[in-house]
């Protein structure tokens, strides 16, 4: 209870609330189901997922509809929630070899072991817009559907059975196991960081070990992943070498938690990953030239450019080993909605400092400073006792 | 010599190694060895069985060519580098009890407020080059707790004339003065809070001759006035001639020779001594 | 503790939580430790709350954290509680909590703030918890992060001494305008948020505690009742709040009257201004105490949720 009708700001704030629920309740368009967003627009939906750091495609197409296709504001809705579920337990520490791919290239050789893999990718798909008129493009889906060349309820588990490759194919060699037999790596394995740091509750900041980077770059926002990256690369930093990619995939993954009563692993589910092994041309003078080494980057869903930065970044971070701004760069500043919340923040009210500031500027003005300044003027000789120093030291 | 109460500074089998292996790194390195890197690990021996003594008012020289390991001495001493052995003590701390290389890092950074100074050959590694002159100034006093800004303008006004810095520059930010004038500031924000102990790196090296002459006289000045002990680190023998009465050579990361620096350049007994003496003479 | 001991645990929430439990817990472990060490700026997984970075979700977690059955809430931002985004945390927190709110300052056990301190003299057993979005005074001069974790650590703030310094040599005056740094307890430096430097004197031996909180650069910290808060300043140069030469609009607060409050300008098209207190709440029951206003017509309405 009080004087002032806190409801001013109350009513505002619902009216505009109001605005959006009629657009999107009211809109003519037909409603958006949540498959359609899945199945069409999949890339999107893992954006959500890998910043949002939550595997879960349904609430993450129900995030997107929600924030109208702004993926931050998604991601936001998505984290937010997470905020809300209490933590009861921790899976167990997947292994990355476990990996169903679907997708799997190697660059750096044209024969590796294990298969190239082109898979499922939009990079040779001539890009060009497909003017195709809507009517006849929509009329040739559901005849692709009627004639059953496509399952319109493909599910997680059908993409991976639609590749007709063994188990031996879609399960290959790690080629960086390759680059050790061949003892062309340098061995940075190390033991001092056996759990993953969980960042959401210790927050990653310059000097956490290696597995809270790769979380925070995990959940970093795609673009400034991508921005760092390429602000190392070409602009004033100078901090990266382009690598050569050793591996790329996508693939699934197993999760297990440990069975609460039989303490037994038990596969929960699974999760779409892309996995990025990139590989560096050591240089530095205390460094082994003889030898390369690989960066490693991970997340959620279908993001190839987000994992090479990644990974690009994990090995450029190894090298630099918290000597330059490239760990605070990556650790502070990457994450999206960090970076949105406080530059859309600047939209808040904020006249109270702003006063402030007019304040000092007025009394920059006032004769009072001014002369104030004046008396200051660079202090004449004659003004101070020069003594000799003599007695310092004493 | 002088009786061992008298020190302001005590060196004592200072040895710095970088890279592996730490003492066992030392075999193979040396003058005899005419090598600095180890035969057995690759390390590189920065120096190694130092010992210097300094005594309020006196000035030490340290003589060497580029990579016989003087600066890294300096650099121990100072705390901007680890030692890897020896100990460095200051009568002025714990009267002399403590070894510097034992201290917290934050008690010997705690040092450099005001009890040993140093003058870097780059200013920008002893000044912040943004901020002005009495700033500079204002950096060492605020850190030893000064709190008034009237005292710490005519302390730092007062430093500023005695360096021989122009008052009318005294507000404009270091960045826009000369070398010579850069080590001037360097030299009063040094002083500034009466540090037992001043370490100068190369004071006046890239520094045209004229104000380099100009420059040394300043610090010769401010030795005699003020008491401080100094160790005057350079590969310039008109450098130590002037500032200091006795010096060592330092050649491969170890001390070949010392004694008083008249001497030494009158009649050096080191081959290393006579090659450098010959060579600055000839 | 196995997950199946977790789970039941943690089962037993309540409707729709913006923060679980166990995460306030963790919050209320920060605001300990930072209550024990004045001035701190103590780490903590800050959780994604359903506003963003930046608009106060650092203090929404401190308030959800530490809100117990009996408390009552006031929430304003700029000294409004009628502003929008003072409205939506409001929301949020009765969503969130079964919790009375209020207006009235001296009537508040929580009060969350965002660049005010309320004009009231807040007293024992009152909490303010301030939206802090860059806790760091030391950026200014400063940005490498170990560097800042050692010159907190040893104590050394002449870097920002000499700002101070060279600020009063540049401009004949210290031109910091909020979140003017202030030594705690004499010993670590803090960023008043950014409230006014009018308010900054009455965090010194103020007996309330304050709790800050940086959602998005993950820390809290905290000055304690009866706590010293020195606002860095030369010995021989005054420290200055906000100067105001003008009168509210409502008449009674003006300059040299008896009753004094941080003020702010609506300026016309014209280049006149007229002034009004910031803290609204407070200048309205002024008004009632004066006569000036009859109380029942701005008795505020319940919010619906």
């Amino acid at each position: 209870m009080g004087y002032v009708a806190a409801k001013g700001g109350f009513d505002a704030i619902r009216a505009a609330e109001e605005l959006v629920r009629t657009r999107q309740r009211e809109s003519r368009s037909s409603w958006l189901e949540l498959d359609q967003i899945i199945d069409r627009l999949g890339y999107a939906v893992d954006r959500v997922m890998g910043e949002g750091g939550l595997w879960d495609p349904e609430l993450a197409a129900r995030a997107f509809r929600q924030a109208e296709g702004d993926l931050i504001e998604a991601t936001h809705l998505v984290r937010a929630h997470r905020s809300t579920l209490p933590r009861f337990g921790a899976t167990r520490t997947v292994d990355a070899d476990e990996i169903d791919v679907l997708r799997r290239i190697v660059p750096a050789f044209r024969e590796p072991p294990g298969p190239q893999l082109l898979g499922r990718t939009l990079d040779y798909t001539g890009r060009l817009l497909d003017l195709t008129p809507e009517d006849q493009a929509r009329n040739e889906a559901v005849m692709a559907v009627a004639d059953g060349l496509t399952d319109t309820g493909t599910t997680e588990a059908d993409e991976v059975a639609d590749h007709d490759i063994d188990r031996a194919t879609r399960v290959p060699g790690r080629l960086l196991d390759a680059l050790r037999s061949m003892d062309a790596v340098v061995d940075r394995r190390r033991s001092d960081d056996p759990d993953p740091i969980d960042i959401t509750r210790l927050p990653a900041r310059p000097g956490s070990p290696r597995s809270a980077r790769l979380s925070a770059m995990a959940r970093a926002e795609t673009g400034a992943l991508v921005q760092l990256w390429y602000r190392n690369i070409l602009g004033p930093d100078r901090h990266l070498h382009e690598v050569t990619l050793g591996e790329v995939r996508h693939g699934r993954l197993p999760v297990s938690v440990e069975h609460p009563l039989t303490g037994e692993p038990l596969t929960v589910g699974h999760v779409r990953v892309t996995e990025v092994e990139a590989i560096e041309d050591l240089d530095g003078v205390d460094e082994d030239r003889t030898r390369f080494d690989v960066g490693y980057g991970m997340t959620f869903g279908h993001n190839e450019r987000k994992a090479i930065a990644m990974a690009n970044l994990d090995i450029a971070l190894a090298r630099d080993d918290g000597s330059g701004p490239l760990e605070q760069s990556v650790l502070l500043t990457t994450d999206g909605l960090d970076a949105s919340g406080f530059l859309e923040h600047l939209k808040l009210p904020h006249y109270v400092t702003f006063r402030s500031m007019m304040e000092r500027k007025s009394a920059l003005r006032s004769d009072r400073v001014r002369q104030a300044r004046a008396d200051r003027r660079p202090v004449a000789v004659s003004d101070c006792e020069v003594t000799d120093l003599s007695g310092v030291g004493a | 010599m002088n009786a061992p109460n008298e020190w302001a500074l005590l060196v004592e089998g200072l040895g710095k190694v970088y890279g592996p292996g730490g003492a066992e790194a030392v075999p193979g390195t040396g003058p005899d060895f005419g090598r600095t890197v180890s035969p057995s690990t690759g390390a590189i021996v920065g120096c190694w069985d130092i010992d210097l003594e300094v005594v309020p008012g006196e000035a030490l020289g340290v003589i060497g060519e580029s990579g016989s390991g003087k600066s890294t001495v300096m650099r121990c001493i100072a705390g901007d580098q680890t030692a890897t052995t020896g100990q460095a003590r200051l009568r002025s701390v714990d009267d002399g009890a403590t070894n510097l290389f034992d201290m917290e890092p934050s008690a010997r950074r705690a040092l450099r407020i005001d009890q040993l100074a140093v003058v870097y050959q780059d200013p920008s590694e002893g000044l912040d080059l943004g901020v002005s002159a009495g700033g500079n100034i204002a950096d060492r006093l605020t850190a030893a707790g000064w709190r008034n800004f009237g005292q710490i303008r005519a302390r730092a006004a007062e430093l500023l004339a005695r360096t021989e810095v122009p008052l009318d520059r005294m507000d404009d930010p270091v960045g826009t003065f000369s070398g010579g004038m850069r080590q001037r500031v360097q030299l009063a924000k040094a002083l500034a809070n009466r540090p037992s102990v001043l370490l100068l790196d190369e004071p006046t090296t890239g520094l045209d001759a004229s104000v380099a002459a100009g420059v040394l006289d300043l610090i010769r000045d401010l030795l005699d006035e003020t008491g401080v002990g100094a160790v005057v680190v350079s590969h310039d023998f008109n450098v130590i001639e002037m500032l200091t009465r006795r010096s060592v050579v330092m050649h491969h990361g170890r001390i070949v020779e010392q004694g008083l620096t008249d001497q030494l350049l009158e009649d050096p007994q080191h081959p290393y001594s006579q090659r450098l003496v010959g060579a600055a003479r000839g | 503790m196995r997950l199946l001991e977790l789970a039941i645990e943690t089962s037993n929430e309540t409707a729709r939580p913006i923060l679980d439990e166990s995460s306030k817990r963790e919050v209320r472990r920060a605001v300990l430790t930072a209550v024990a060490v004045p001035g701190y700026q103590v780490p903590f997984g800050s959780r994604e709350m359903p506003v963003a970075r930046g608009w106060g979700s650092g203090g929404l977690q401190i308030t959800l954290a530490v809100i117990g059955d009996d408390d009552t809430v006031k929430v304003y931002d700029q000294g409004e509680d009628g502003g929008v985004n003072a409205a939506n945390l409001r929301r949020l927190i009765r969503r969130s909590e079964e919790v009375e709110t209020t207006t009235d300052a001296r009537a508040a056990t929580i009060i969350q703030t965002r660049h005010r301190v309320p004009e009231d003299e807040l007293i024992e057993d009152q909490t303010l918890v301030l939206q802090v979005p860059v806790p760091e005074p030391l950026r200014g001069v400063e940005r490498d992060m170990n560097e800042l974790r050692r010159m907190h650590a040893e104590g050394d703030y002449a870097k920002m001494w000499v700002s101070l310094y060279e600020d009063i040599v540049r401009n004949g005056v210290i031109t910091q305008t909020t979140g003017y740094p202030c030594l705690v307890n004499d010993r670590y430096v803090i960023a008043t948020t950014p409230i006014p430097r009018w308010d900054v004197p009455r965090l010194h031996q103020a007996k309330f505690l304050s709790l800050f909180g940086a959602g998005r650069e993950k820390r809290i910290y905290a000055i304690p009742p009866h706590t010293d808060v020195e606002p860095l300043t030369f010995t021989d140069v005054a420290f200055e709040v906000e100067a105001i030469a003008s009168a509210c609009r409502c008449g009674l607060i003006r300059p040299g009257g008896e009753r004094a409050a941080y003020l702010v300008e609506l300026p016309r098209q014209d280049g006149t201004s007229e002034w009004v207190c910031s803290d609204t709440d407070w200048c309205a029951r002024q008004r009632v105490d004066a006569g000036l206003l009859d109380p029942t017509t701005l008795v505020e309405t319940e919010v619906e949720l």
